[in-house]
C-alpha cells in the first residue's frame, strides 16, 4: 500500500501515545474507538444490493449481483457466494495495472473465509432445485479511496450490501420430468437475506506492547503484526488471521481476541441499528450517492 | 509452474467420481463411539517423520511425513534480488506453496489456484518473523513447498517442514517455527486432524465446528501464524489455541533431534 | 470504552442554505477568453492564441499593471524564494538529499546548505559526505527555506538557520497550500502548549512546545522521551482544529488556529472527528471573526 517512510520520531510519538496510561492517539481517539463512519445502501440501481461505506478517508463501494447458476457438486443443495475485490487505481496510483492484486486477493480470501460456514449466511435458502439451479451471489468490493483499515471497512460494506440485497422470488413448476423456473415479474415480490448473524471483521493492530482498532495509515506503518477477526453479533468468531511480519505472544493474542470480540459485538449491533433506521426512513431520505 | 499453452488441459469442469458417492452418513460424524476412526486418542498426533537435506541441489531442504500427509520443501538463496524495484536494506523471503496435481482427492491444476496463493501468503507470514532478515540485505531467500500427498492440514505440516529446510540451509533464524492444528467438533477437540476429520463448511451445521492452525516459535514463546475457519465461540477457540501450543511444544524436540541427527550423519 | 460511530448518510445534519458568499468576480475556466486586447502581458495560467489571451486553468483572474495571471483554485505548491517549507527526505544522493515538498518536482537540499551538528562552519569534507545518512535519512522530516528555484521549477532548499532543521516528535498534516496565509513568521509557539510550523507548501507540523534557547540545535539531537499526556491532547486537538478549518476552506494562520482551538474546547478531542461538530466549531469561529473584525 501507499508506503510513506515515516521518521523514527514520528513513529515514537505514535507509539508513546498508545502506551500512555490514558491512551491518546494522534487524532485524540482511545485505543478502542472507530473513526466516523457513514453508510448508504442502495446506491447502484443495476445491482441486487449495494452499499457505500466511508470510514474517515477509506471509501468502499460494494455491489451484490444475484445470478442463476448450477450449484457446485460438493454442495448440491445450497447456493454460492463469491467475493471479488477490486483495488481501483483511483485510490492510489500504486494500484495501477496489477499493483493492487495482492491486497485484493488478501481481502477477498479473508472475507470468504469469514462467510465460509453455515451459520453466517443461510446459503441453503439460495438453492432453487438441488443439483440443478441455485442463486450465486457475486459480491464485488470496489476500493475507491484508502485511508487505513480496509479489511474492517470492506466487511462492513459487504454486510450492509447483503442487507440491502433483494432476490426475486422464483417458483418451480414441475411438468412431467421437466422443471420450469418462473421468475416473478413483480419488483416487490422479493426475498431478503438474513444477515443478523453475518460477521464483521475487526482488525487489531499491535503497536508496541498494546493494540488498537481502526488503525489509520500512519498507525499501520508503525504496526508489526495484526490480528483480523470475523466477529458475529453473538460474539462467536468465524475467522482468525494473523497478518504482518511480526509475531505475537500467546497472552497478547488472547487479550486481542477479547478486545476484538467486545468491539465486534458493538460494531455489529450499531451497524444493524443504522441499517434498520435507514430502511425506516424509507423514500423520504435524501440520497447522497457519491458526494462526500 | 508456468502455463504451457500447448498442453491440452482437458475439459475444465471434470469432477471426481467420489463426490457423488453417497457416504454422507459416514461423513456426518467424525467420531465413532467417542473415538477417532484411526484409533488415535483425541490429543494424539500422528506419527511424525522428518528428514532434512533430501534435495541435493537446493541450499536446504526437508521432508515431512505424517501418515499420509507428505510434504517436501526446498530453500534456495540467499541470492541477489534481480528486480530493482524490490530493492530493500532488509532481506526478502518468498514462499511458493503448491499441491502436486495428484496430491488431493480432487485434481489440482498446474497453476497456483486461489487457495494455494492464500496458503503461500500464510506460510510466508508464519516464517518471516523467525528469519533474521537483516542478516542478508538486498538478497532474497526462496522457499518452495510441494505437497506430495495430502491427508489433512497440509499447512501445519508445511510450516514445520519449511522451517526445518531453512535451518538446514543455514539461514539465520531466531527460532524454529512449528506448525500444528486442531479440529473443533462441538465440545471435543481433535488434535492433528486427518483429511477425513478436516473441517468442511458444507458438512457442518452447528456453531463450534471449525479448525485452527498455528505456527509457534517454542523457545521464545511467540506465535507467528494463526488462522481459523468456521464459527466458533470465544472460549472454545482460546482453548483450541492453547491445545495447539501444547502440541507444538511436544513436536519441537523431534525437530531438534532431526536437525542434530542430520549433522551427526554428515560428519 | 469502545465506541463505534456510524450512521447512514441520510441522517446527516441538514446543511442547506449554504451561506451566500460574496460573488467572486472574474472566475474563468480553461479556454475562456480573458481579453482580446494585445496590450497585456501573459502571466501564469494563461496562454496566447490568435492574439487573444485565454485562461489555461480554472480560477480567478488577477491583474498587476499590464500582467494578467489566473490563480487556480487548487494547485500543487509553486515555490517562491524565502518560503518556509516542510519536507520529507526520500533519497540520499551524492552531496544532496531529495526532499518531497508537495511540489511538482522533488526539491533538493545540498549538503553545503545544511548546518552541521554543533553549528560548525567549514567546507564539507568527504567525511561529511559519508555521514550524510547519519544526519538525515530517508523518512526524516525537515523544515527548511526555499533558497532558489531552478529552471525546471525544482526547489533548492537550505536549513542554514537554527530554527530550521530536522523535526522531532509531532504530527504532520497535509492541506492545500493555498489555504496557508503568508505571514512574517510561520513558526508559532502557541500559548496552549504546543508549537506549529505552517509550511507554505501546505504541510503543517504540530509538536510539543520547544524551548527556543536550548532546543534549537538544528534537530540533530532528538528527544525521544515520552510526551506528557496533556501536551499530547493539545497536539491532537490542534490537529483536529486545523483539519476542520481546512475542510471548510478557511484561511489558516495563528489567529484562526487559536480561535478554532478555543472554540473546540467545548467538545472532547474525539468528538471533533464528527462532521457536525466541526461545522459547529466553524460557525463559532466565523461569528467571532465577524465580531472582532479580523
Amino acid at each position: 500500500m501507499a508506503d510513506v517512510n515515516y521518521s523514527e520520531a514520528e513513529k515514537t510519538f505514535i507509539l508513546h501515545g498508545i502506551q500512555d496510561k490514558f491512551p491518546c492517539r494522534e487524532d485524540g481517539r482511545g485505543c478502542e474507538d472507530y473513526r466516523h463512519m457513514e453508510i448508504e445502501t442502495g446506491v447502484v440501481s443495476n445491482t441486487s444490493g449495494s452499499a457505500r461505506l466511508r470510514l474517515a478517508n477509506t471509501d468502499i463501494l460494494v455491489g451484490v449481483k444475484a445470478e442463476l447458476g448450477v450449484p457446485s457438486p460438493e454442495k448440491p443443495d445450497s447456493g454460492c457466494i463469491e467475493f471479488f475485490v477490486d483495488c481501483s487505481a483511483n485510490a492510489t496510483p500504486e494500484f495501477e495495472g496489477r499493483g493492487g492484486e495482492e491486497l485484493a486477493t488478501e481481502i477477498s480470501t479473508v472475507l470468504s473465509r469469514c462467510y465460509d460456514n453455515s451459520g453466517c449466511l443461510d446459503l441453503k435458502s439460495l438453492c432453487i432445485i438441488p443439483k440443478q439451479q441455485c442463486w450465486i451471489l457475486y459480491i464485488d468490493v470496489l476500493l475507491l479511496e484508502c485511508g487505513g483499515n480496509l479489511f474492517d471497512a470492506a466487511s462492513i460494506g459487504v454486510k450492509a450490501a447483503l442487507y440491502n440485497t433483494r432476490i426475486p422470488n422464483v417458483t418451480v413448476n414441475q411438468e412431467d420430468d421437466e422443471m420450469e423456473i418462473e421468475l416473478s415479474d413483480d419488483p416487490y415480490d422479493v426475498n431478503r437475506l438474513d444477515i443478523s448473524s453475518s460477521p464483521c471483521i475487526v482488525t487489531l493492530s499491535k503497536i508496541g506492547h498494546y493494540h488498537v482498532v481502526d488503525a489509520s495509515q500512519k498507525e499501520e506503518a508503525c504496526c508489526l503484526a495484526r490480528l483480523m477477526m470475523g466477529v458475529t453479533a453473538k460474539g462467536t468468531i468465524s475467522a482468525l488471521k494473523k497478518e504482518g511480519w511480526g509475531s505475537l505472544n500467546p497472552e497478547s493474542i488472547f487479550d486481542m481476541m477479547e478486545t476484538g470480540k467486545k468491539i465486534g459485538q458493538v460494531l455489529n449491533t450499531s451497524l444493524l441499528n443504522v441499517l434498520e433506521e435507514e430502511e425506516k426512513s424509507g423514500n423520504k431520505r435524501k440520497t447522497v450517492g457519491f458526494l462526500k | 509452474m508456468p502455463l504451457d499453452s500447448r498442453r491440452i488441459c482437458g475439459p475444465e469442469s471434470t469432477q471426481s467420481p467420489h463426490i457423488f458417492t453417497v457416504n454422507k452418513d459416514i461423513k456426518s460424524d467424525i467420531l465413532l463411539n467417542g473415538e477417532r476412526k484411526d484409533g488415535r486418542k483425541l490429543d494424539q498426533i500422528r506419527p511424525l517423520f522428518l528428514r532434512p537435506g533430501l534435495i541435493s541441489q537446493a541450499k536446504g531442504s526437508a521432508y515431512i511425513e505424517q501418515n499420509h500427509t507428505k510434504v517436501i520443501c526446498a530453500v534456495y538463496g540467499p541470492r541477489e534480488v534481480m528486480r530493482k524495484e524490490d530493492f530493500s536494506m532488509k532481506g526478502q523471503l518468498t514462499c511458493e506453496f503448491k499441491f502436486a496435481t495428484f496430491s488431493c482427492k480432487k485434481k489440482r491444476q498446474h497453476q497456483q489456484d486461489a487457495e494455494e496463493k492464500d496458503l503461500s501468503v500464510q506460510l510466508l507470514e508464519a516464517l518471516e518473523p523467525a528469519v533474521q532478515l537483516d542478516k542478508f540485505p538486498k538478497a532474497q531467500v526462496n522457499v518452495y513447498i510441494t505437497v506430495l500427498q495430502n491427508d489433512g492440514i497440509a499447512l501445519a505440516a508445511s510450516i514445520t517442514c519449511a522451517s526445518l529446510a531453512l535451518a538446514d540451509a543455514g539461514i539465520e533464524m531466531y527460532d524454529i517455527v512449528v506448525g500444528s492444528s486442531a479440529r473443533i467438533h462441538g465440545d471435543v477437540m481433535l488434535v492433528d486432524p486427518s483429511e477425513e476429520e478436516e473441517y468442511r463448511s458444507q458438512d457442518c451445521k452447528d456453531v463450534n465446528e471449525g479448525k485452527v492452525v498455528i505456527g509457534l516459535m517454542p523457545s521464545i514463546n511467540q506465535i507467528s501464524a494463526l488462522t481459523s475457519k468456521g464459527e466458533i465461540d470465544f472460549e472454545t477457540i482460546s482453548q483450541a489455541i492453547k491445545t495447539c501450543i501444547q502440541t507444538c511444544q511436544k513436536v519441537y524436540p523431534v525437530l531438534q533431534n532431526a536437525l542434530v541427527n542430520s549433522v551427526k550423519t554428515k560428519t | 470504552m469502545a465506541t463505534v460511530d456510524i450512521r447512514f448518510v441520510g441522517a446527516r445534519g441538514k446543511k442547506d442554505n449554504i451561506e451566500t458568499v460574496e460573488e467572486i468576480q472574474n472566475l474563468v475556466t480553461p479556454g475562456d477568453i480573458i481579453t482580446t486586447d494585445t496590450g497585456f502581458m501573459r502571466g501564469h495560467g494563461t496562454f496566447m492564441e490568435n492574439e487573444k489571451l485565454h485562461a489555461s486553468v480554472a480560477g480567478v483572474v488577477e491583474r498587476v499593471n499590464k500582467l494578467i495571471c489566473v490563480k487556480p483554485l487548487k494547485t500543487r505548491y509553486n515555490g517562491e524564494i524565502g518560503d518556509v517549507v516542510i519536507g520529507r527526505i526520500i533519497e540520499v544522493c551524492q552531496r544532496r538529499w531529495k526532499v518531497e515538498t508537495h511540489s511538482k518536482l522533488n526539491s533538493v537540499l545540498m549538503l553545503s546548505s545544511v548546518n552541521l551538528p554543533g553549528g560548525e562552519l567549514r567546507r564539507r569534507s568527504e567525511e561529511d559526505e559519508k555521514l550524510m545518512r547519519h544526519y538525515l535519512k530517508e523518512g526524516d522530516l525537515i523544515s527548511a527555506e526555499v533558497q532558489n528555484i531552478m529552471g525546471d521549477g525544482c526547489l533548492s532548499l537550505h536549513t542554514r538557520s537554527l530554527k530550521y532543521g530536522k523535526l522531532g516528535q509531532g504530527t504532520l498534516l497535509s492541506i492545500s497550500p493555498s489555504l496557508i496565509k503568508r505571514r512574517k513568521t510561520h513558526f508559532h509557539n502557541l500559548p496552549c502548549g504546543a508549537s506549529i510550523i505552517l509550511g507554505n507548501n501546505g504541510y503543517v507540523w504540530i509538536s510539543p512546545n520547544v524551548n527556543e534557547e536550548t532546543d534549537n540545535t538544528g534537530g540533530y539531537e532528538q528527544n525521544l522521551e515520552p510526551v506528557p499526556n496533556d501536551v499530547r491532547i493539545v497536539v491532537a486537538r490542534l490537529r483536529n482544529s486545523i483539519l476542520a478549518l481546512a475542510d471548510h476552506h478557511m484561511i489558516i494562520y495563528d489567529t484562526s488556529i487559536m480561535y478554532a482551538y478555543e472554540a473546540s474546547l467545548l467538545f472532547t478531542v474525539k468528538d471533533m472527528l464528527k462532521p457536525e461538530v466541526t461545522s459547529e466549531i466553524i460557525d463559532l469561529i466565523q461569528q467571532r471573526m465577524e465580531l472582532e473584525g479580523t
